[in-house]
């Protein structure tokens, strides 16, 4: 068993199924999406990129490359959110609720992406 | 760059052939315009309105192509549709004869030619990979070029034949490859072929002519000194100029390769298996061996491979006959010489009843299945060897059920790719086929070892080199001081206890080759290494070669930490 890839392999799973948390529910609606559940999923996500810092395999690219694309939609969203609430101050309406769901689930799909290539991989080594 | 030469001189030809039509077609295009200006068009709110040039030349436009859209902007005057019927009639008529001019020149065989050229040279210098040049595109060519696709190199083919050409346009091959139709020997066409251009790994030079040959050797070693040259030769004069032309050059007599087969057979079945098993033999296994027996031998057809047949034969100290329909050229150790066609009556008289093998190595096909079905009638326990000259009769060949089949153009395609693909084949051949005590039991241990290994799989044999590009992460430790061990490399990636399915058969370091390597052995910088394995297993070694991770994991057992942090980490934690 390695160590490093059990590490690898949670935080790459639990950004993963956070994120599939966060979107869940209808999309317009405020009440179905938790903005701690998108802190959560932002800094696993961050968390996630800075382990895969480092490998200089064709695989450890594509899983770096995969998790800056889930870093800058998760981080967009959030920035929708703060501008919305704080600094515009229109509050979560349905439209800007709408708009950071639609980002965090771009998010989702470089996530399910990285735990492919993750599976994957392991599959075929089989070490 | 070869390739501008070309492109100027096409550009140069279309030029020169579309200046009179263009400078025609330009003079009555200005002279039907200015017409249509100067008329006085009808009469619009009082005034006369006249054709701007823009309406005059957009008339022209679709009047000269005959598309006649009608009279735009205005209804004509009288004046302008007198002009219009001119213009009309002078410019159709010149439209004609410039696209009539281009047609011309396209359908002109010069020209096409130099197109054809021009794209050839192109293509070839897009390669941008090692690549070899096949001079001729016949049986022979047709095997190489395949087998070299196959084991992922590129081929550029010259051939006189442009149906060969047409043809190899349509194979399915998995990289393109380029063909010409022109004589080789032209330097022109070696140029435009790449023969300086520094991925160009060796001219092979198999058309059916011998002088061909010869002149393409020639004229490829005078525009590149360091280029390889491969060529086919049966006549001994052309060899002795061949081998002299300096460099790196390899001639292959099928005859001669097939006699050097032949006596493995008889002195040595195992080997004789082993090569046909490598080089692919259709029904080659490791588990059959063929025993050709001594005793009476008949020749039928004493030409070239005849010849060389009876040499080796007799030299194992075997009795032949020989039957052919030409007298006896020299003195020969020939027991039996009987002249005439080879038939029930002639082989009656050398002996068919108490013979134990026949030859039929004449070069016409029909001849020698006719020859191997009187024999059989005669006698039914003959070991038989036929010479099958044309691929096209491979189905004949296949019922008429002979114990070896001989054909020429594959032994030298075979021979030639070895050559291309496995240049390091030959030491391990020599170092198994030395006559020292415990080479044949070694022989033995390399067949065994085969067969538990790749078992009924397709064998590949694989050349790796030990060079930045190709096996990035085995310099990448070499630098850093450590040590790769063959061993290290051949490990199983997926459980590093076993072996990958193969088998490394020699190794070169620094000019000098191992035979069977142990696997203590520690890999060097421009090393170059032989294998035998499967599909599968040469993936998965090439890949370890360029994963340091892999690599890593194969050598110590420990996994590498990959990222950052947990490298940060161990370091912070570990050893304090």
């Amino acid at each position: 068993m390695n160590l490093e890839k059990v590490i690898f392999g949670f935080f790459i799973v639990l950004s993963l199924t956070l994120n599939v948390g966060f979107v869940l529910g209808e999309y317009s609606n405020p009440d179905h999406h938790s903005v701690y559940e998108l802190f959560g999923v932002v800094v696993v996500n961050l968390i996630a990129t800075g382990l895969k810092l480092g490998d200089r395999s064709q695989i450890g690219a594509l899983l770096l490359a995969t998790s800056l694309v889930a870093d800058f939609e998760l981080i967009a969203a959030a920035l929708e959110w703060t501008f919305a609430v704080h600094i515009i101050g229109t509050g979560i309406t349905p439209e800007v609720m709408t708009s950071i769901v639609s980002l965090a689930g771009g998010a989702l799909v470089a996530n399910i992406i990285s735990v492919v290539i993750l599976v994957s991989e392991t599959l075929i080594s089989r070490m | 760059m070869y390739t501008s030469d070309e492109l100027s001189r096409v550009s140069f030809i279309v030029m020169r052939e579309m200046r009179l039509p263009l400078i025609t077609l330009l003079t009555v295009y200005s002279v039907a315009i200015f017409g249509m200006v100067s008329i006085p068009g009808p009469e619009i709110d009082g005034e006369r309105a006249y054709l701007s040039i823009f309406h005059a030349f957009y008339f022209m436009t679709y009047t000269a192509t005959t598309t006649g859209f009608g009279e735009i902007p205005f209804e004509f005057s009288d004046g302008q549709r007198l002009w219009a019927i001119v213009c009309l009639y002078v410019s159709v008529v010149t439209w004609f004869y410039a696209l009539g001019s281009i047609v011309r020149l396209f359908q002109n065989e010069f020209f096409k030619r130099a197109v054809d050229e021009l794209r050839f040279a192109l293509s070839v210098n897009r390669i941008g990979a090692p690549f070899y040049i096949i001079c001729g595109f016949g049986d022979t060519g047709s095997v190489l070029v395949r087998g070299l696709n196959d084991a992922g190199m590129h081929a550029v083919v010259i051939d006189e034949n442009v149906e060969r050409i047409q043809a190899l346009k349509l194979r399915n091959y998995k990289t393109s490859v380029p063909g010409l139709y022109a004589d080789a020997s032209v330097p022109k066409h070696l140029l435009e072929a790449g023969v300086t251009n520094q991925f160009c790994k060796a001219v092979v030079a198999i058309t059916n002519k011998e002088d061909v040959n010869l002149k393409i050797s020639a004229v490829a070693r005078l525009l590149n000194p360091d280029v390889g040259i491969l060529t086919m030769s049966k006549v001994d004069v052309f060899e002795e100029t061949l081998a002299t032309l300096g460099g790196e050059v390899h001639i292959v007599d099928p005859f001669k390769t097939f006699a050097k087969v032949l006596n493995a057979c008889i002195n040595n079945p195992a080997f004789y298996a082993l090569n046909n098993w490598l080089v692919g033999d259709k029904g080659a296994t490791l588990q059959s061996y063929v025993h050709p027996p001594v005793g009476g031998w008949i020749i039928c057809g004493y030409g070239r491979m005849g010849m060389e047949a009876n040499h080796v034969l007799t030299m194992n100290g075997v009795e032949t006959a020989v039957i052919d329909p030409h007298a006896r050229k020299k003195e020969e150790e020939v027991a039996t010489y009987i002249i005439g066609s080879a038939n029930a009556k002639t082989l009656n008289k050398a002996g068919i009843a108490n013979a134990v093998g026949l030859l039929a190595a004449a070069d016409d096909d029909g001849q020698n299945l006719s020859v191997l079905l009187n024999a059989r009638s005669l006698n039914q326990n003959l070991f038989t060897i036929v010479r099958q000259n044309s691929h096209q009769n491979e189905l004949a060949f296949a019922k008429a059920d002979a114990d070896m089949i001989m054909q020429p153009t594959l032994v030298t395609a075979r021979k030639i790719l070895l050559l291309l693909i496995a240049p390091l084949l030959k030491h391990f051949f020599r170092y198994l086929l030395a006559k020292e005590p415990g080479r044949e039991k070694l022989l033995e241990h390399v067949i065994k070892s085969l067969r538990e290994k790749i078992g009924d799989k397709k064998p590949l044999l694989v050349t790796i080199d030990f060079t930045r590009e190709k096996s990035s992460a085995v310099i990448q430790c070499l630098d850093a001081g450590e040590h790769v061990l063959i061993g290290d490399i051949i490990s199983d990636p997926r459980n590093r206890d076993r072996d990958l399915d193969l088998m490394v058969f020699v190794i070169r370091s620094a000019g000098k080759e191992v035979v069977l390597p142990a696997r203590e052995h520690k890999i060097r910088e421009g090393d170059q290494l032989l294998f035998c394995g499967t599909a599968y297993a040469k993936q998965l070694l090439k890949s370890t070669l360029n994963n340091e991770y892999t690599l890593h994991y194969l050598r110590t057992g420990k996994f590498k930490l990959s990222s950052y942090f947990t490298q940060w980490y161990a370091r912070k934690f570990t050893k304090a």
